[in-house]
């Protein structure tokens, strides 16, 4: 049985107070309840106060690019379809550079966990704008409160195809180490856009402004959306941000639909040149 | 036996004496797309290298799918070809257009063989030493086989005529191209179809008007273009992804291997990008696949960025780019050097990168076999440039030597290595640079790779001392590798003290070049870059050293060879430029005529 702190392989150096720690915190919890191996796990992350994780947490490995995520995890996806992918970016990195990948990532339905650290500012470059800020936010790139409506994670995996679609918040780290969980277990991209305050940038959605704004669906998280117009009315029409799993449904992942080899990990095939069938293809070109 | 040798040789010497002794000839043929330009001439260029000859072919062909005027050039010669010359002996024309284009390419003595349809007459200064046949090769098909398309196959018929080429070999490459795809009544109405071209062209033709070829015994080679040429190598070096974008002329690359890989067990993928593209071979290599991306112009721009994550990452990945004409869009459809410093210095940062520049079909499936070997060796993205010159257009190469390909993975461990290993570290500093490499999923390796300045172990590291030794192992790689990538090759006469340097698919028209001021009593040589960087020094530095006269070939405005040799070698000698950035490669006859004229000849 393993502990939760055999994840743990760092102490973190995020702000005091930050989103991030209770993030990490379900992150090694989940990854414990589920058994998971380090050596059979592989965190991949964004550019961005998240993607540290990597420092922190034990695993292997991929700090990239700022956006870049999705391929990478795709790609390691498709090379062992055997490892643990948990992805990691923030709202910057997820919703507007990395815009494109993600959904594309969703209608593939690449098997892989993608949290979302949505702290609502980009806060490694101290405290821009990000594509969640509200309407009107005051940040060091709009001194004068910002003039675009901010989007919206979930919603849009919705129309873009998401299999598993999820909100969680930093504040309740045991309802997102169950969220993390059954993320892990869906077969199929799952994400799970968490609600994390930036204690440093962010002065206007704290734990407190959160706390009084969301609306916890189910506590145990036993129960199963699949109404697709459901999770839309969820999303759009109440006052309050939901959090939980607010829909899932079963597909094909894109692993079992392109991969040829099922036996082993296409990286760990031996190479060999075939002469005799490349000798065969090549009586096309007579 | 020595009857039937003294019967050829009398044939020989009554054509020679014919002026008939064709040992070179080209065929344009020319139209609007969507006419089926592309398919006639691929189908002419198999039956030439059928015929045992040689050949080389040109798309000039517009960047839309009907409408605007195209020309396909397929050159067949006795020699090795790789491009095309400076005139047309044939011009097979669907439209007066084409005619009006080219009539002035057309070489004394040409023949052109046009649709008559609409078609008025020409001006006898046009005409002048050129034969003109017309013939109703739309209504022909129109008529006798329902559709217009079998214009094509009744053309072809007619240059089997013309050209005295074997009917047995275009009937076999018909039944090649339909039998399985469209079944039996469409082989038989495309055989009609050229038996029909052969009869009109014996009506119209007179025997002196011929060209004929004589047919050679038809040795094992392969018939292909540099893009099949680099998908085949990939398949061959074990290529198990392929990641990419649709772009032109790199595409035909992917949708090669789309259709080969998966029964090789691979899988290739069209992602939304080229960033996602290269990004998801880099993910998958980082896994142990060897993977592979192919671009041009503006998608190689979108690469940059992870091109220096795979040098930052040391993570190995090919990428194919076929250059294309620019800026910005350019022309997607034309040849051109524009990207050759773009690979080199490009992206942000400094980081070890390997160029390679194949120059012949044969080079494009060897570099790529050789290009995935180098990226495991050192670790780091190498690149194979090309142009769309070699990419998109047929040759003939000898047979590829599957036999002597040899798969080197570097310093890759297995779970048996790696168990043994104490502290395993990812990026640890080595003599040569290269680190042993652990894949995720084995035990004992744990390790995070990091696009940020990083340890040995790849944690984020801004120590100052950590960053210099980092940056210097990093960059050693290139001093290792610089001893193991394809090296300059001369051709010509190594005394000769006019030297020409070049890369890539100015190979072939440099080559003819040097063989025309060779009949001048001009003697040359040539310094073939095969691979661009590591930049190879010494030889170069060798070679100027030996000339008197140094031309540098380049299709780019900038003369960025010749920046590149210059910021690389010490010399006093001045190099001397010939560019060239129009929409097609080189003719020999511009580069001979050019050094001509700047040697005061």
């Amino acid at each position: 049985m393993v502990n939760k702190e055999d994840f743990h392989l760092e102490d973190p150096t995020w702000c005091p107070g930050c989103g991030l720690y209770g993030i990490f915190d379900a992150l090694k919890r989940a990854a414990a309840s589920l058994n998971l191996e380090p050596e059979q796990t592989v965190v991949i992350t964004g550019i961005g106060c998240h993607g540290r994780v990597n420092n922190y947490f034990k695993s292997y490995g991929f700090h990239g690019l700022h956006g870049r995520v999705l391929p990478v995890a795709t790609g390691v996806r498709l090379a062992n379809p055997g490892l643990t992918v948990i992805s990691v970016s923030g709202d910057g990195d997820a919703y507007s550079i990395g815009q494109g990948h993600f959904i594309h990532a969703l209608r593939r339905n690449v098997r892989l966990v993608y949290l979302v650290v949505n702290n609502q500012v980009y806060a490694l470059t101290e405290g821009q704008v990000s594509p969640t800020s509200p309407f009107g936010f005051v940040s060091a790139s709009t001194p004068y409160g910002s003039k675009e409506f901010p989007l919206d994670g979930p919603t849009l995996a919705l129309a873009a195809g998401g299999t598993f679609i999820a909100r969680g918040f930093s504040g309740e780290v045991a309802h997102l180490a169950k969220l993390i969980e059954k993320a892990v277990n869906h077969r199929g991209f799952s994400l799970i856009d968490i609600l994390s305050p930036c204690v440093t940038h962010n002065k206007a959605n704290t734990y407190d402004w959160y706390k009084g704004h969301i609306d916890k669906l189910d506590e145990d998280l036993s129960s199963n959306p699949q109404d697709k117009m459901e999770a839309w009315k969820r999303l759009q029409g109440s006052e309050k941000i939901p959090i939980g799993l607010l829909y899932q449904e079963q597909k094909p992942t894109f692993e079992e639909l392109v991969l040829a080899e099922k036996e082993k990990p296409l990286g760990l095939v031996p190479l060999e040149v075939e002469v005799s069938r490349i000798k065969k293809i090549m009586e096309k070109f007579q | 036996m020595r009857n039937i040798q003294k019967v050829r040789s009398d044939i020989l010497q009554d054509m020679r004496k014919a002026k008939k002794m064709i040992d070179d000839l080209s065929v344009m043929i020319a139209g609007k797309a969507g006419d089926g330009v592309l398919f006639t001439g691929n189908v002419l260029a198999k039956a030439f290298k059928r015929q045992g000859w040689e050949v080389a072919t040109c798309r000039d062909f517009p960047s839309n799918i009907r409408g605007e005027a195209t020309n396909y050039t397929v050159r067949t010669s006795l020699n090795q070809v790789h491009g095309r010359r400076d005139t047309v002996d044939v011009l097979l024309a669907f439209d007066c257009e084409a005619i009006l284009r080219h009539v002035r390419d057309i070489a004394e003595g040409g023949v052109v063989l046009c649709d008559g349809e609409g078609v008025g007459e020409m001006a006898e200064s046009l005409r002048k030493g050129k034969t003109f046949h017309r013939s109703l090769l739309k209504k022909l098909a129109r008529e006798n086989f329902g559709h217009e398309i079998y214009k094509n196959m009744i053309a072809l018929g007619a240059l089997t005529y013309l050209l005295n080429l074997d009917p047995q070999i275009l009937k076999r490459i018909i039944e090649e191209t339909f039998l399985e795809k469209k079944g039996k009544e469409i082989v038989e109405k495309n055989t009609q179809a050229l038996s029909l071209g052969w009869k009109e062209a014996k009506e119209i033709i007179k025997d002196k008007e011929r060209h004929p070829l004589i047919k050679q015994r038809d040795k094992a080679r392969l018939i292909l273009t540099g893009d099949e040429a680099i998908a085949l190598g990939a398949l061959a070096a074990g290529c198990r992804l392929f990641a990419a974008y649709p772009i032109c002329p790199a595409t035909e690359i992917w949708q090669w291997l789309a259709f080969h890989l998966p029964s090789f067990k691979g899988t290739v993928v069209q992602t939304e990008d080229e960033l996602a593209a290269l990004n998801m071979a880099i993910g998958a290599s980082f896994c142990g696949v060897r993977a592979m991306t192919a671009t041009s112009g503006p998608g190689a721009s979108l690469m940059m960025e992870a091109f220096s994550l795979a040098g930052m990452a040391e993570i190995p990945v090919v990428i194919a780019q076929v250059q294309r004409l620019g800026p910005a869009t350019g022309i997607p459809t034309k040849s051109q050097q524009g990207d050759i410093l773009q690979w080199i210095f490009g992206s942000h940062g400094e980081f070890p990168r390997i160029v390679l520049a194949p120059g012949t079909i044969e080079e494009c499936f060897e570099f790529t076999i050789e290009a995935f070997n180098l990226a495991e060796k050192f670790q780091c993205p190498a690149v194979l440039l090309t142009e769309e010159d070699i990419a998109q257009n047929l040759r003939t190469s000898k047979d590829f030597n599957l036999q002597k390909i040899v798969i080197d993975r570097g310093k890759l461990l297995n779970q048996k290595e790696l168990l043994q290993i104490k502290n395993f570290k990812r990026y640890e500093f080595t003599a040569d640079g290269v680190s042993p490499r652990a894949l995720p999923g084995m035990k004992n390796g744990l390790h995070l790779v990091e696009g940020n300045e990083h340890n040995e172990r790849g944690y984020r590291d801004e120590d100052p001392l950590n960053r210099v030794l980092m940056m210097e192992k990093r960059m050693r790689k290139l001093r290792a590798a610089s001893q193991d990538v394809p090296s300059p090759r001369i051709w010509g006469d190594r005394k000769a003290k006019i030297g020409i340097i070049g890369a890539g698919s100015t190979l072939g028209p440099i080559l003819e070049a040097m063989a025309e001021l060779g009949q001048k009593k001009m003697k040359s040589k040539f310094l073939q870059l095969r691979t661009l960087w590591p930049f190879p020094k010494r030889q170069a530095e060798n070679f100027m050293a030996s000339c008197q006269e140094v031309f540098i070939i380049e299709n780019n405005y900038t003369g960025q060879l010749s920046h590149l040799l210059k910021s690389q070698i010490q010399t006093s000698l001045r190099v001397k430029n010939i560019l060239k950035y129009s929409t097609l490669p080189f003719m020999p006859g511009e580069i001979s005529t050019q050094i001509q004229g700047m040697l005061g000849w």
